[in-house]
């Protein structure tokens, strides 16, 4: 019955990251921010409840396939995140009022100025550059 | 008297999930973009993962398990679609390195950066009549390019834009169905 309380309590803060989640969501203005706030239930909450079902059910089948539900969790959702950022970075979708400092424009501008003089060597007909 | 508390645990719980699902939705509904809507189906997803996870503890139910392993893969597999789509300069096409950062656009998908370059005199003649510039012409190029690599019959060299196509359809039937048999 203890454990019963134990795992019902994990859930419920599961829902509250949830909850938190979709505030966050709403309240935000900005993509990143977004992307912030909606992160945390992917992981945390995720844990969360499966430290709930293997408090009820400890077998080691249950337990390896809930290692194996987080682990992919944990390598999948920095990549999906990671993909929509740059997605969002790429078409603009960001404000930058609310960047302190952007250190990707810096590596964007470097490529644009090698694109422009790849460009310009191209245009000339010497057909020996490196890259 | 533990009993009414996992009873309120249990209740507490499943509305608060369904509070930030509701209000997940009211960001779809809302999101100015595309990838803010991948964002609440983002938190949509592990809501429904907490409360499944939660009704497979409180209910005997590990068997479903596999349906968790699903989900995980149903979100991860959303999100980088969507993202790649919307970054449309993300592209494997071979020659569009140099224009990876600034002007390539999604319509050229399937040809290389060079290709207007090489064909740029019939291409700009006959576009009006052979392209009238509508999606499903597109997709009926991108097909026609696949179809006329696999048969190797073209007299260009590597994949052509589309008005070169277009007029070769045009002047030779019979060899077309030819090469479709």
């Amino acid at each position: 019955m203890v454990l019963d309380i134990i795992s019902a309590v994990l859930i419920f803060l599961g829902a509250v990251l949830s909850l938190a989640a979709a505030v966050g969501l709403v309240r935000f203005g900005d993509l990143l921010s977004r992307m912030h706030a909606s992160a945390k239930p992917q992981v945390l909450g995720l844990v969360l409840v499966a430290v709930a079902i293997a408090i009820q059910f400890p077998t080691w089948a249950t337990v390896t396939t809930l290692a194996i539900i987080i682990s992919f969790q944990l390598v999948t959702i920095p990549v999906a995140t990671h993909m929509v950022g740059r997605a969002g970075y790429r078409t603009k979708h960001l404000r930058r009022s609310m960047l302190y400092r952007d250190e990707l424009a810096e590596a964007v501008d470097r490529a644009e100025a090698r694109e422009i003089a790849w460009e310009r060597q191209r245009g000339t007909g010497t057909d020996h550059h490196d890259g | 008297m533990s009993e009414i508390v996992l009873h309120s645990l249990v209740v507490a719980g499943s509305v608060l999930l369904a509070a930030s699902v509701v209000i997940a939705l009211f960001r779809i509904v809302r999101g100015p973009s595309i990838l803010d809507r991948m964002i609440g189906t983002d938190v949509v997803l592990a809501a429904i993962m907490c409360g499944l996870g939660g009704y497979m503890a409180l209910s005997d139910r590990t068997d479903l398990l596999p349906v968790l392993i699903v989900l995980a893969m149903l979100g991860f597999v959303g999100s980088v679609s969507v993202s790649r789509y919307v970054s449309k300069s993300d592209s494997m096409t071979p020659g569009a390195e140099a224009g990876a950062l600034s002007e390539f656009s999604a319509s050229d998908w399937h040809m290389p950066r060079d290709a207007d370059e090489q064909g740029a005199g019939p291409g700009s003649t006959s576009e009006p009549q052979a392209r009238p510039g509508d999606d499903v012409t597109e997709i009926a190029d991108v097909t026609y390019d696949a179809h006329a690599d696999s048969g190797g019959e073209g007299e260009g060299t590597g994949p052509d834009p589309g008005p070169d196509d277009a007029e070769h359809v045009s002047d030779g039937d019979g060899q077309e169905s030819n090469r479709g048999s």
